[in-house]
């Protein structure tokens, strides 16, 4: 078991088990490419991911991630094809779930944890796509509810958690009520047709990085 | 007409829920708890009692798909009805005969209402509509408790335990007349999945606390928790299986453990199985094999032999690689020699959240100390949330 690791999030910015951090930005502006390319990046390092989808299928996830993908170390909660169709067949490493029912999101994700634990991985990394897709269907006060129990689990499981929210959807008093739930925030930027990245804590904020986005993944420069 | 909940245990506990009372399923928000309140529907609907399911979060496809992974075919029953919440929720018109919007709470209130005096026993997972309709929706479902007093019909109720003002949680508290409370053993991650009767109106009961695992098809199955007793060779694993067991079976060969000590324990509302491993070493790969099935662990250690420390905390490395909670028997102290509890901490580098018993196994002393230990490593939460309620007695 390796119990150091840490991986860098970015040069210079590395997580203490434990961590829950939001990703936020505009649209467009790389976040969910981003977030996608660390998570495989900590998959490849030994950790055990969940990724919580509620913008595409599993199946488009998987597609994505490639020959690399293997439903042992990768699980998958997809709140987007029950949705729609409503007789998608579970397994062992894809959960369906509607986008609406947290307390379905939230025992899959502890069932996950539980599976991870008991075969002695210790690493984990969770992704949670996104959180602006659940605060259409359900109020603010529902979903910091549901988050509260979340970051407090990754917490004490010593996990490492993201959580995509994006810019210009919500309201002022949105953002900062999720923001006590995070300690600390990758946050993304457009200008003049480049695309930036910077971390913040209240303890630390990088410079602007330039970031370089395309299907395949990201290229910090 | 008589309406159970289905739930293997409870029934034996109330017999029944009476005309007029409502039971609450409360659920921990961490823990898979909608299918107690599908059993209890199912169950009723199989007896031929006129049926109603609310949904609100889930489509009621996927709600009727859910019954028949359990096995339950609702849909054929013509007893058994939908409450469509969903469908103009998410913007499609409904299919069925009863919907609502459910952002528009009087007419859900009304909706409620009407079922309420067609059906025989109905469903609400009160907390889904808090969390749809906002905290105000909570005065429509105080009026609902009450009129199902009054028509004395039967209300099932999910209540999912999010961190909700303690204003609502008061109010669901009250009104239901029974609580089944489902929740999660932890350790880090949650390790296994309990139910319990914490509170009932009509009935005086014993508290009870069950776990349970979900088949497909089946439902909720009640099962016996399994403690793995394990230490080095010789330091009283045996004796103590046997001290604490109500019925208790060894396979010895000259003194020494050649297969499971097997005991079997009620205490304090819990049925538990206890395994005693063999300590010699070449019995390991069983103490692997059980590692993977069991809740918790707990180590026998002889106090006045340090040099099997070693060896202890090896064996206590291969049981927790699985994640397991654990507490330290510190046995025989009733020998002069015996180390406390805080040098054998030292000279095994125990961390200090480890609850380490001293303990005398051939004398009984403090062996049920160390049940209670573990389980409130286990089950803390459980009496946490046990102190809200007032359990009949
Ligand atoms: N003085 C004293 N002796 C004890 C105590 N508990 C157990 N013993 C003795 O220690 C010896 C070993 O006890 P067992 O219970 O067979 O130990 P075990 O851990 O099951 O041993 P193996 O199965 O061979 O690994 C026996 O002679 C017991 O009588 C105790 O609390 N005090
Ligand atoms: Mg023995």
């Amino acid at each position: 078991m390796n119990m150091g690791v840490q991986e860098s999030i970015l040069p210079g910015v590395s997580l203490k088990k434990g961590s829950n951090i939001m990703i936020y930005g505009p649209t467009f502006a790389g976040k969910a490419m981003f977030t996608r390319t660390m998570f495989k990046k900590f998959v490849k390092a030994g950790y055990c991911g969940i990724y919580v989808l509620t913008r595409e299928s599993a199946e488009q996830f998987i597609d994505w991630f490639g020959e690399e993908y293997d439903s042992n170390t990768v699980k998958i909660i997809d709140c987007v094809t029950k949705s729609m169709t409503g007789d998608a067949k579970d397994t062992e490493a894809i959960k369906r779930e509607t986008v609406m029912n947290l307390t379905g999101i939230s025992a899959k994700i502890n069932k996950f944890l539980e599976e991870f634990w008991r075969k002695g991985n210790r690493n984990i990394i969770l992704v949670f796509d996104s959180l602006s897709t659940l605060l259409m269907y359900l109020n603010l006060q529902t979903v910091f509810r549901f988050l509260h129990i979340l970051t407090g689990r990754v917490k004490m499981t010593g996990a490492i958690a993201f959580y995509i929210v994006e810019e210009g959807m919500h309201d002022e008093k949105t953002i900062v009520t999720l923001k006590q739930l995070f300690n600390g925030m990758i946050e993304f930027k457009e200008e003049n047709g480049k695309k930036f990245v910077r971390f913040v804590s209240p303890f630390t904020k990088t410079d602007w990085l330039e970031i370089h986005v395309d299907e395949g993944g990201v290229i910090i420069t | 007409m008589k309406v159970v909940t289905g739930i293997p245990v409870l029934d034996d506990l109330i017999d029944e829920i009476p005309n007029g009372k409502t039971l609450t399923y409360w659920i921990n928000p961490e823990v898979e708890g909608d299918v107690f309140a599908m059993q209890t529907i199912y169950t009723n609907v199989e007896e031929g009692l006129k049926c109603a399911y609310t949904t609100i979060t889930i489509s009621p496809e996927s709600i009727l798909a859910e019954f028949e992974e359990f096995g339950w075919n609702v849909k054929d029953f013509e007893n058994f009805e939908i409450v469509d919440l969903y469908s103009e929720y998410v913007g499609y018109p409904s299919k069925y005969k009863y919907s609502a919007n459910p952002l528009k709470i009087d007419e859900v209130c009304g909706l409620l209402k009407n079922v309420l005096e067609e059906f025989d026993v109905i469903y609400i997972p009160i907390s889904s509509i808090i969390d749809v309709c906002g905290d105000e929706s909570i005065s429509c479902i105080e009026s609902i408790f009450k009129l199902v007093k009054e028509k004395g019909k039967v209300l099932i109720t999910s209540f999912v335990s999010w961190p909700y003002p303690e204003k609502i949680k008061k109010i669901v508290g009250d009104l239901s007349n029974a609580i089944v409370k489902i929740g999660g053993i932890h350790h880090r991650v949650i390790l296994g999945y309990y139910y319990g009767l914490v509170k009932v109106d009509w009935k005086n009961v014993k508290s009870k606390s069950i776990l349970f695992k979900l088949v497909r098809p089946g439902g909720v199955r009640a099962y016996i928790p399994k403690i793995l007793v394990t230490g080095p060779y010789n330091a009283g694993k045996s004796t103590f299986v046997h001290a604490v067991s109500n019925v208790a079976l060894s396979v010895d060969r000259l003194g020494t453990t050649v297969a499971l000590d097997h005991g079997h324990l009620e205490y304090k509302g819990f049925s538990i199985d206890l395994f005693g491993t063999p300590g010699q070493e070449r019995f390991d790969p069983i103490l692997r094999m059980l590692g993977k099935d069991a809740l918790g662990v707990i180590l026998v250690v002889d106090s006045t032999k340090p040099e099997t420390f070693p060896r202890a905390k090896q064996m206590l490395e291969s049981v927790t690689h699985f994640g397991l909670p654990y507490v330290v028997a510190a046995n025989k102290q009733d020998l002069s020699n015996a180390l406390s509890p805080e040098e054998i901490r030292k000279k095994m580098y125990l961390p200090e959240d480890v609850p380490i018993i001293p303990i005398s196994a051939s004398k009984g002393e403090g062996i049920f100390k160390v049940i209670d230990a573990l389980l409130d490593i286990l089950v803390g939460s459980w009496k946490e949330g046990e102190n809200e309620f007032e359990i009949s007695t």
